[in-house]
């Protein structure tokens, strides 16, 4: 059954600070305060068809407070459609401003100010994750006027990120790039004034891969790198790109909100950031290789230490994520490897665009280091044993892949990251 | 099943010692520890044969025994592969 809902939805939060900034969406430009309106039950789960519609909702939110989980349409399978009833959301399905709404199998008060993010979760099985717009709001201080691209999901919590600098802060335009013009974006952004973005590491690879030029065409003041592992060379390839931009990369989850940001064009963070307590600021700790935060910007539920699952490892003064613990450490005979140091290896070689390393079943030793690459297209292409002689060069003997091959196009998920 | 031959064996064998510098004797008898043809060698290989037959090789099947000549890998990976 589904009907369009009038449930009143009580006015709670008030007219966000950016209503009048520019929004570009679907090649049109509007502003946030001409948004077509969108009426939502509460509690609601929006299932948005397009970022029109997931804008639309997140004004709704900004302004009224509807307690909301925000999503994508191809996101949600039917088992969830049904956990979502089960937990009391309404779910609304929103297609070109027109909600259509299933309601909830058991009813409950809404949570006013409530915002909900779907996580990919450690079984595979997303998981919800409380926030709030103040707790996914983590940059706060005046800023210099700009035109952010969102490339991000609908609902992540990247998303949000740009979302909610856009909302809160008045001259902070944006320009949604929908999931099919992905490929495109550099001639959108161009067309638009673009002139800061923020992406994934694989996202910035995959851009620089496809069309460096067109790239180099969009006018960028101002490149975030998050939600994966950032190495030296996709921060030097894009410094060289852009020599004058303000090159940041930034660590944040939904668990733990905006955690670090790093502005020195450097891979990792410094040393001396660790173990450092400072109220309103995140503490940042190792615990047996693991990262460990305790943040302001906690989803709800959780508060002090949060073990991350993230791995890091230290070189020199600077503390460097790897890759997430369950799949980085790779136990080849006894002695271990660690994915992202093999991939940051591969990557900082000239003729290589994006790596992907692994563990693969080998007798023996259990488990052997292999590797899929994408070559820059133009550089001289080396061969398998040439990347496994500048692997061997730079790595133990245990950690170089003996095998690599070689993938015709940078594989990338609707999260912008690639499985690394 | 798509199996490989004993020469096609070979011939991976002598990539994966290439990749490293190393030369392959003709001679099967070959002492693996003189050419220096180690576990990682050996692993490599078994996954270049797995990777030309599409097939996964069951190494829990035939039991340990010693592997210490050239003809004695070409020997096991050619009964591995028929398991």
């Amino acid at each position: 059954m589904s009907h369009a809902t009038s449930r009143t939805v009580p006015a709670a939060h008030g007219e966000p600070a950016g209503l009048d900034n520019r929004v570009v969406v679907g090649g049109t430009a509007l502003t946030w305060r001409t948004l077509p309106d969108v009426r939502l039950p509460e509690p609601a789960a929006a299932l948005a068809d397009s970022g029109r519609d997931a804008l639309a909702a997140a004004r709704h939110h900004a302004t009224h407070g509807t307690e909301l989980l925000l999503t994508t349409l191809s996101r949600v399978d039917d088992t969830m459609r049904a956990d979502l009833r089960d937990s009391g959301f309404t779910v609304t399905t929103l297609r070109d401003g027109v909600p259509e709404s299933v309601p909830p199998a058991r009813p409950r008060p809404a949570e006013p100010g409530r915002l909900w993010l779907l996580t990919s979760g450690s079984t595979g099985r997303p998981k919800r994750v409380g926030h709030t717009l103040e707790s996914l709001t983590t940059v706060r201080g005046t800023q210099a006027g700009r035109t952010w691209l969102c490339p991000y999901a609908p609902g992540s919590y990247a998303w949000w990120q740009v979302v909610t600098l856009s909302l809160t802060q008045p001259g902070q335009d944006l320009v949604v790039v929908e999931p099919g013009e992905l490929d495109d974006w550099p001639a959108i952004a161009a067309a638009h004034g673009v002139d800061a973005a923020s992406g994934t590491p694989t996202f910035w690879r995959r851009t620089i891969y496809r069309d460096g030029a067109a790239l180099s065409r969009v006018p960028l003041r101002q490149i975030t790198l998050g939600g994966e592992p950032v190495d030296q060379a996709i921060l030097d390839q894009l410094r060289e790109l852009f020599p004058a931009a303000r090159i940041s990369w930034i660590y944040a989850s939904s668990e733990v909100g905006a955690s670090i940001v790093v502005h020195d064009g450097q891979a990792g963070f410094p040393v001396r950031w660790l173990d450092q307590a400072a109220a309103g600021r995140p503490t940042l700790s190792v615990r047996d290789e693991e990262l460990v935060i305790s943040s302001p910007y906690h989803g709800v539920g959780l508060d002090g230490p949060v073990r991350t699952g993230d791995r890091v490892r230290i070189e020199g003064d600077r503390v460097l994520i790897t890759g997430r613990l369950d799949s980085d450490e790779i136990n080849v005979g006894g002695s271990k490897a660690s994915a992202g140091a093999v991939r940051d290896v591969l990557t900082a070689h000239p003729a290589v665009a994006w790596a992907r390393v692994t563990g693969r079943r080998a007798p023996l030793l259990g488990r052997m280091v292999v590797a899929d690459v994408v070559l820059t297209p133009g550089a001289e292409q080396p061969d398998e044993a040439a990347l496994v002689r500048w692997c061997a060069d730079r790595l133990p003997e245990h950690a170089v892949p003996r095998r690599i091959r070689v993938l015709t196009e940078i594989p990338v998920k609707e999260t912008l990251k690639s499985d690394v | 099943m798509n199996q490989l031959t004993r020469s096609q064996i070979r011939d991976l064998m002598e990539q994966v010692l290439k990749n490293q510098g190393k030369v392959l004797p003709d001679d099967d008898a070959a002492d693996l520890r003189e050419i220096g043809f180690r576990s990682l060698d050996f692993s490599e290989l078994a996954l270049r044969v797995e990777d030309e037959t599409g097939e996964e090789l069951n190494f829990d099947a035939p039991g340990l025994r010693r592997i210490a000549t050239v003809g004695d890998v070409l020997d096991f990976l050619l009964q591995l592969q028929q398991q």
